[in-house]
């Protein structure tokens, strides 16, 4: 399936992740060959994974605000504020009505839902906490971001294995596209914690595709370059196209590959997101062409699209083709294609 | 880019009001809820001790053995409500399998089988890993597009309670554009200690059977199971001589932006997603004939939607049933949008609006028709459904047959 983009334009990143906030300690790292990856504590298991110690909710969002957030929602909020920002939007500047939001998230509510139970289990009824239940549901952080900043657009969460943000990106663009929407802010968010990678060790994905997974949020500001230009915003970056499959059918495998990457040319650079490094149908694509895998720096999880995204804009010189492909194991796929630099004309 | 009209032409269920498309259709038809006292888990602890359960659920009649084992409650509803609706369609086979795109829309997923994961965990005894395979709500998309084959597009929206509203105008929103052929829409939900505690924690159950918009509504009753729909472009299901039992004409959806749980209590934005989804479907609300209404019977959710109801049909709302079938499904979180949508194409078809079953009497917030003394004829042939959720997400679908 392809969605040819005319005129949908980036104006604004953030990122939060084990590197700390903003894309330059990312950048630093790839660019010194080292990750942000840190020791899982003794008691929660082994190996490493890219845990967002640094992250401080409240050096972004008022402390009373931030205590009745759970921590994907924490890194949504702060993470939409940095995203506004950085593409020069600022509250009541705009109609609230014709600015969106559209995050995958993986694991949003499991830890909450975790927690909520726990209390349920030692204690009954009694134990059920009001309090937490709500930040049980996975569109929480999207909502959660939308009540802070008055965003009262569209309004969707997304999840489909690693290519939850990809799947949420497709939407925020159709909306703009569709006039349902002038500015959405697309990404994606996860986080992570003890019990889940007990749950991934027991299901046995610890060895296979949770090993080094991470946390926190990578966001990209959409809108169509005629509403940026009127603005005046900075343009970041253009998305020229977005195709995905579900799965690659047995024996029919290079009809799915055409449908993903027929014609798309050769890109400057490729980043990799979910599992796409290691499909095989993408092994031969890719070879010899710069990639970015920010999974290997900051932790892979479902949603980590985002920063994997943002990396990949920044990295862009101006006028470069930028391949963003992200894969599952069980699908789906996903193959967007951007054009790099300050300097894109709308 | 021009945009295809989307017709319905596959319908499948199984919730508990009823196991098939005809069962659910007689249970519409003759006003028969299915919310009744639960046995799924022990709900002693709680003052509602009530649901609509899929009572007496054999996984083994649709199931070898490994199925049952690798799939949860919900994915296991989902597979078989898919089932009815491809073999209904008979679209299997008609388009290429890339073609053929999963949109679903999920809300607690398999969290009745990971929560017994959980227990196990904190009391030190050994759980089967297997009872976390559904844990995720995107994992109801992957085993039905696995499962019948479906190679095209692939997502899960998972905005609580609006998710399957969204996945059904997200779905016509791809064949509309010729993106897909042809997409399989729904959603699926289990019932759960989670959210079954966790309502009761918030205080918005009923003891009762739910009452949508009648005087001493105490709240919901939960309820559990899946509906799902073919989507197609009406030019090539007529081509191929497919049954049409109607049309999706647009959608629209917003965030209000206002509480986590609290809808905005003017039904502000409620009311424009409404007068949005319309606009899209370029229909006049004077077209509308009835609207199924998210109508929980929660206090505050049901004076809300009254409220948008006045805001968006004006003087001409007295005209406009505002009627809920969560009476008769319960309300069935992830699911709810699309069996709720499923029943509006039932009823359109059968030229009736249902019966809001269970009145205790007019509640003077509630002041509209909300056909509380039983279904009514009707010849219209436009309807809207409206499903709201936790976050403040609203989604309002506008079908027609």
């Amino acid at each position: 399936m392809t969605i040819p983009m005319h005129d949908i334009v980036i104006t604004g990143f953030s990122t939060i992740t084990a590197a700390g906030a903003g894309l330059e300690p990312i950048l630093e790292l790839i660019r010194s060959g080292r990750d942000a990856l840190t020791p899982v504590p003794a008691e929660h298991g082994s190996g490493r994974w890219g845990k967002a110690l640094g992250f401080k909710a409240t050096d972004h969002i008022p402390p009373l605000k931030t205590r009745k957030l759970d921590r994907c929602s924490q890194f949504a909020v702060a993470a939409t504020g940095l995203a506004l920002k950085d593409a020069g939007i600022t509250r009541d500047t705009l109609p609230a009505e014709r600015i969106g939001i559209a995050l995958g998230c993986g694991f949003g509510g499991v830890a909450n839902s975790a927690e909520f139970l726990t209390g349920y289990f030692a204690d009954g009824a009694d134990g059920a906490s009001p309090m937490l239940f709500p930040n049980t549901v996975s569109n929480a952080s999207a909502s959660n971001a939308s009540i802070e900043y008055g965003l009262k657009g569209p309004n969707v969460t997304q999840v489909q294995r690693f290519c939850s943000t990809e799947s949420a990106l497709m939407m925020a663009c159709r909306f703009i596209a569709e006039g349902r929407a002038d500015i959405m802010v697309t990404g994606g968010v996860d986080d992570l914690t003890p019990l889940m990678l007990s749950g991934f060790a027991a299901t046995g994905q610890l060895r296979r595709y949770a090993e080094h997974f991470g946390e926190g949020c990578g966001l990209l500001v959409l809108e169509s370059a005629e509403h940026a230009a009127k603005r005046g915003a900075t343009v970041k970056g253009r998305i020229d196209d977005i195709r995905t499959v579900g799965l690659l059918l047995p024996g029919r495998e290079p009809e799915g590959i055409d449908h993903l990457l027929g014609g798309c040319g050769i890109p400057d650079v490729i980043s990799l997101s979910g599992t796409a490094r290691v499909v095989p149908e993408f092994e031969e694509r890719i070879h010899g062409i710069p990639s970015l895998d920010t999974g290997c720096v900051t932790g892979h999880s479902l949603a980590m699209g985002g920063v994997a995204m943002a990396v990949l804009l920044a990295s862009l010189l101006p006028g470069q083709f930028g391949l963003h492909l992200a894969a599952s194991p069980e699908g789906p796929y996903f193959a967007i294609r951007f054009s790099g630099g300050a300097s894109v004309q709308p | 880019m021009s945009r295809r009209r989307v017709v319905i032409t596959g319908l499948g269920v199984f919730c508990g009001a009823g196991a098939t498309v005809p069962e659910f259709t007689s249970s519409l038809l003759d006003g028969r809820s299915g919310i009744a006292p639960l046995d799924l888990f022990d709900v002693s602890a709680f003052p509602s001790h009530i649901g609509c359960q899929v009572k007496g659920y054999d996984p083994q009649a649709h199931f070898d053995r490994n199925t049952v084992r690798k799939l949860s409650r919900a994915d296991q509803f989902a597979t078989i409500a898919a089932r009815e609706a491809l073999k209904d369609s008979s679209v299997t086979g008609q388009y290429s399998p890339y073609d053929i795109g999963v949109s679903m829309g999920a809300g607690a997923a398999g969290m009745f089988q990971a929560e017994q994961w959980l227990k196990a965990e904190h009391s030190g005894q050994k759980a089967s890993p297997d009872l976390l395979r559904g844990i995720l709500p995107d994992s109801t998309t992957t085993v039905l597009a696995r499962t019948f084959g479906l190679a095209g597009y692939q997502g899960t929206v998972t905005t609580a309670c609006s998710s399957s509203a969204t996945a059904i105008g997200w779905g016509a929103d791809l064949v509309a554009t010729g993106r897909q052929k042809a997409v399989l829409v729904g959603g699926s939900d289990a019932l759960s200690l989670l959210t079954f505690a966790g309502f009761n924690s918030l205080k918005v159950v009923d003891p009762a059977p739910c009452s949508p918009f009648s005087l001493g509504r105490q709240g919901l009753s939960l309820g559990e199971g899946a509906a799902c729909m073919v989507l197609e472009a009406e030019e090539d299901a007529v081509a191929r001589g497919a049954k049409i039992y109607g049309a999706v004409l647009g959608y629209a959806l917003a965030g209000e932006a206002h509480h986590m749980t609290a809808p905005e209590p003017s039904g502000v934005t409620a009311a424009r997603v409404m007068r949005e989804a319309l606009q899209l479907a370029g229909a006049e609300p004077a077209r509308v004939g009835w609207v199924n209404a998210h109508g929980t019977g929660t206090p505050l959710n049901d004076v809300v939607e009254s409220n948008a109801m006045k805001l968006v049909f004006g003087d001409h709302v007295a005209n406009v049933p505002l009627i809920s079938t969560k009476a008769m499904t319960g309300h069935c979180l992830g699911a709810a949008g699309v069996i709720e949508a499923l029943a509006t194409v039932i009823a359109l078809n059968h030229r009736v609006i249902p019966q809001t079953l269970n009145f205790r009497g007019r509640d003077p917030e509630c002041e509209l028709d909300y056909c509380h003394n039983g279904s009514r004829p009707s010849e219209c042939d436009m309807a809207m459904s409206n499903s709201f959720a936790f976050g403040g997400n609203i989604t309002s679908l506008v079908l027609a047959r």
